[in-house]
């Protein structure tokens, strides 16, 4: 069984937004509704200035507060380690909302609960998620955690990466590469 | 803030979705009476997809992408891997603007002004009446009277043979706002606008161009290739752009400054003797000239001027020798010198030279002459028009006006003027917004107003539809099938094609097929004798591939692969001109020499600063700011502030978000700040997508300022363009 994970390069990162609008044409999304946002950061003074854009979305949290927190049990692991809301079970409490420590989730105009979902419809066909493809600069890469030989576990093991608030213990699966 | 705060009026309700995507629908039709939401969505996933390959217009690049409909819908769009301008991506823009084809503003059928209003008409009464109306004023004023303005698509040269088979010869391009300064600069110094080599360089400085901002999406794609390889990347620009995140270094140049910072760059390389000798000797002329001139601009001096230390001049100079020719400064587009100072042509001239010094032009790894598809003609079968026998009234190409202007674009913000004298009476915008993208609205509006006839051929009614006699409502690009596109150029020339995607929603045509009718409505149709299809299998035919193939790929490689060096350019002594006898004759500076900004903002005034603008990754122009999907993401993150440098602000009493009062000698308007650490402290920047003013865009309408408004008219001598950033603006605290 795979395990999916997602690497972010934040260095490359240039605050384009086109993963953003490729993710809502492939969810069906409305126009305020996104499932990955950007953090700008800015640094030091002119002239010796920087500044970083850091692409958010739903971590995949090996330990996800969302999934604890759900009294419905909508929102869920699967085994592959992709989380996922099912919009049946989902009654619209927000508790999800309030868990999540990435900011991460929506309201969507239907009512219920959703975020990124990896994909995982396109991904079991053999694609790859749309916010890796589009992306001019190759931000991210997704692939299979258990494949040793995979482009995404090869790189994992080569560089330094850090998941995102590592220190609250939810254990994402993207892994972020420092600017 | 919550995302949806901003945006109430943009909800679309679940039922109105529903409704639209059964509309388009054929043999799988779902509405919601029949399936909930969840049913709904799992059939979307579960439907098949049919794609098509095509290419995008959310821009001038017309990226390659497949798009897939799902349901009879248009779904997504994906980059197409094959197309040398985008390899495989696409930007928001193209994610974005593909929605516009659903949006309900669009025109759906053809309008004649009636009043303050427009009443729908058919097109046979549109073009009869047009065609009426053009005749009568031809036969008064004379086929001069007549103009045609578009931002170029595949289709522009079936514009300009309507406007040569009517006997006009003003055709004009958005050039003289946009680029004309560069590509005079390097014409004149090497005989033709020259790419880059991006991926292979291993040193990129870059001088006011943005891919990553004002996108183009191979660009830095390759500048990525380049870096995972090691190469650096410098980026001169007052702003910290987008492309400045990729980069190793950032230089907050002093706005229109470049010139200096160039001149000083060259005075290094010629001192320290780092050029290239055997290309100096081989091919160029007037080194010696150069030299004489070069010596007044060490980098100390120059350090005064831009702002830029003296030794970090030396040190990339000396740096970029190291790895000639594999080394270039990016060939430049709008930012910096495309059409902003009075010195543009001069900075033009200069980058051109500095990249010849290096040995670089059309090496690996440097400035290279891409290879662009030749297409057939249509003649014999289809005879071409006779090239009209009166100049161009705007003064492209004629001594003592605009002697370097390119007369393929024309000068088009001098329309109203020539408007106002009553030299153009009637005219075509097409696929142009020139109320909104020309300088000094006040006075575009004018003298577009004082035309005898105007007629607008666009797909939304922009500013410049809205004050129009008649309206023809162009098919969205995914609705129609286009003619055959050379854009995507490269190390192997491509040629790409647009197609049909989707069936036109409204009562709307191609733009080509309208072309083709009011030719036979106006009298030519002798040289209009054929449709888009035949137009594409003549200008096929030289190249070897043929019509299906192409409609099957959306782009194919044509011709030859590009060979490094050269043996002669297109220059009067076929070689790089670091000296031009030309320039000497016509009474510009035959080396580059420096030149001040024709206006600064004033040191000591607290007020006072420059206004530069330049585009974000989301908006086109005036084109895509009326489209929920990118306005969204301005609002979201705030992005339709204006620019300031934080110590300025403070100064000034502001805090971030704050309103501010802008005012030039033309115009004022009220916008909020972002302070930033990331901008010179003597200019302010504007994003450029907004400031829509046309009621019918209502996403858009009153949202943000656009520069053109503080911008007066100007022409600079060289080749008549707009000197955009000639702008001193007075801020203070609204
Ligand atoms: S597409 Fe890539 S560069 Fe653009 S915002 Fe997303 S991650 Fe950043
Ligand atoms: S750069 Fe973006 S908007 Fe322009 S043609 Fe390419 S995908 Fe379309």
């Amino acid at each position: 069984m795979a395990r999916y994970g997602m690497v972010i390069d934040e260095s490359k990162c240039v605050g384009c937004n086109a993963c953003r609008v490729a993710c809502q044409n492939q969810n069906n999304l409305a126009p305020y509704e996104a499932y990955n946002h950007l953090e700008e950061r800015e640094y030091g003074a002119f002239p010796n200035y920087n500044r970083e854009f850091l692409p958010v979305q739903c971590q995949h949290c090996d330990n996800p507060p969302c999934v604890r927190v759900c009294p419905t049990g909508a929102s869920h692991k699967r085994k592959d380690g992709v989380v996922l809301v099912n919009e049946d079970k989902c009654i619209g409490c927000k508790y999800c909302i309030a868990a999540c420590p990435y900011n991460v989730r929506i309201i969507k105009k239907e009512g219920y609960i959703e975020k990124c979902r990896f994909c995982i419809e396109f991904v079991e066909k053999g694609e790859t998620p749309a916010c890796v493809t589009t992306c001019m600069t190759g931000v991210r890469m997704f692939g299979n955690l258990d494949d040793p030989n995979s482009e995404i576990s090869r790189f994992i093991t080569k560089h330094k990466l850090k998941q995102f608030k590592a220190e609250i213990n939810t254990q994402p699966r993207i892994y972020y590469r420092k600017a | 803030m919550a995302e949806h705060d901003y945006l109430k009026g943009l909800k679309i309700s679940r039922r109105s979705f529903l409704k639209a995507s059964a509309m388009g629908a054929g043999a799988f039709v779902l509405s919601h009476e029949l399936l909930d939401f969840k049913s709904w969505v799992h059939a979307q996933t579960e439907a098949p997809v049919i794609t098509f390959p095509t290419f995008c217009n959310g821009c001038g690049n017309r990226c390659g992408i497949i798009a897939s409909v799902k349901n009879g819908r248009l779904w997504k769009i994906e980059g197409n891997p094959e197309a040398n301008g985008n390899l495989g991506v696409v930007c928001p823009k193209g994610h974005g603007y593909l929605h516009d084809l659903y949006n309900p503003q669009r025109l759906k059928s053809p309008l004649k002004r009636a009043g303050d209003k427009f009443e729908p008409i058919s097109w046979e009464q549109a073009y009869k009446e047009i065609s009426e109306k053009i005749n009568l004023i031809l036969m008064d004023k004379g086929p001069q009277s007549l103009f045609w303005v578009n931002y170029p698509q595949s289709n522009h040269q079936y514009a300009l043979r309507l406007m040569h088979a009517l006997g006009s010869p003003h055709y004009f391009t958005h050039g003289s706002t946009c680029y004309t300064a560069r590509n005079a600069g390097w014409v004149t110094t090497v005989g033709q606008l020259p790419s880059n080599d991006l991926s292979n360089a291993q040193y990129i400085l870059i001088i006011g161009r943005n891919p990553a901002g004002g996108i183009n999406l191979g660009q830095v794609k390759c500048i990525v290739e380049a870096k995972g390889k090691g190469a650096k990347l410098v980026v001169l620009d007052p702003r910290h752009s987008e492309t400045a995140i990729l980069a190793d270094e950032w230089l907050p140049i002093k706005p229109g400054t470049d010139l200096a910072f160039l001149l000083g760059f060259i005075n290094v390389l010629v001192k320290e003797e780092l050029y290239d000798k055997k290309i100096v000797s081989e091919k160029t002329v007037g080194f010696k000239q150069l030299v004489e001139e070069i010596v007044n601009y060490p980098p100390e001096w120059v350090e005064k001027i831009c702002e830029i230390p003296a030794k970090t001049i030396t040190r990339i100079a000396r740096d970029m020798a190291q790895v000639k020719p594999k080394a270039l400064i990016h060939r430049g587009y709008h930012g910096a010198f495309g059409a902003q100072y009075l010195n543009s042509f001069q900075t033009a001239r200069a980058l051109a030279i500095a990249n010849s010094l290096l040995g670089n032009i059309n090496r690996k790894g440097g400035i290279y002459f891409a290879k662009s598809a030749l297409l057939g003609e249509l003649q014999p079968k289809h005879p071409a028009p006779e090239f009209p026998k009166m100049g161009k009234l705007d003064g492209t190409g004629v001594p003592g006006r605009y002697p370097l202007g390119s007369y393929g674009d024309g000068i088009a913000h001098a329309i109203p003027e020539l408007a106002l004298r009553g030299e153009l009476k009637a005219g075509f915008v097409y696929h142009n917004n020139p109320l909104r993208t020309n300088p000094n609205p006040k006075r575009v509006m004018a003298g577009y107003k004082k035309l005898e006839l105007l007629v607008v051929i666009d797909t939304v009614l922009s500013e410049t539809a809205s004050i129009a006699h008649y309206v023809l409502p162009e098919s969205f690009y995914l609705e129609r099938d286009e003619a055959l596109d050379t854009k995507h150029s490269g190390k192997r020339a491509q040629v790409s094609i647009q197609q049909q995607v989707v069936k036109p929603l409204y009562n709307t045509r191609p733009g080509t097929q309208i072309i083709i009718e009011l030719a036979k409505h106006l009298g030519v149709e002798k040289y209009f004798n054929f449709n888009i299809e035949e137009a594409n299998q003549l200008r096929l035919k030289p190249l070897g591939v043929t019509l299906g193939d192409l409609k099957a790929r959306g782009v194919l490689f044509v011709g030859e692969n590009w060979k490094e060096g050269f043996d002669k350019l297109e220059t009067p002594s076929g070689k790089v001109e670091l000296y031009s006898e030309t320039l000497k004759k016509l009474g510009f500076p035959p080396v580059p020499k420096w030149e001040e900004p024709f206006v600064s903002p004033d040191p000591r005034d607290p007020h006072s600063f420059r206004l530069l603008h330049g585009k974000q990754a989301i908006h086109t122009h005036s084109m895509t700011a009326n489209q929920p999907y990118l306005m969204a993401i301005s609002h979201r993150y705030d992005m339709i502030r204006l620019w300031m440098n934080r110590l300025r602000g403070s100064q000034l009493g502001l805090k971030d978000g704050d309103w501010v009062k802008i005012k030039s000698t033309v115009g004022e308007g009220k916008v909020r700040v972002r302070l930033t650490e990331g901008l010179h402290p003597s200019c302010v920047w504007l994003p450029s997508g907004y400031g829509i003013f046309s009621k019918h865009l209502n996403t858009a309408y009153d949202i943000g300022l656009n520069y053109n408004d503080f911008l007066p008219t100007y022409f600079d001598p060289t080749v008549g363009h707009s000197m955009s950033s000639e702008i001193v603006v007075n801020v203070t605290k609204a």
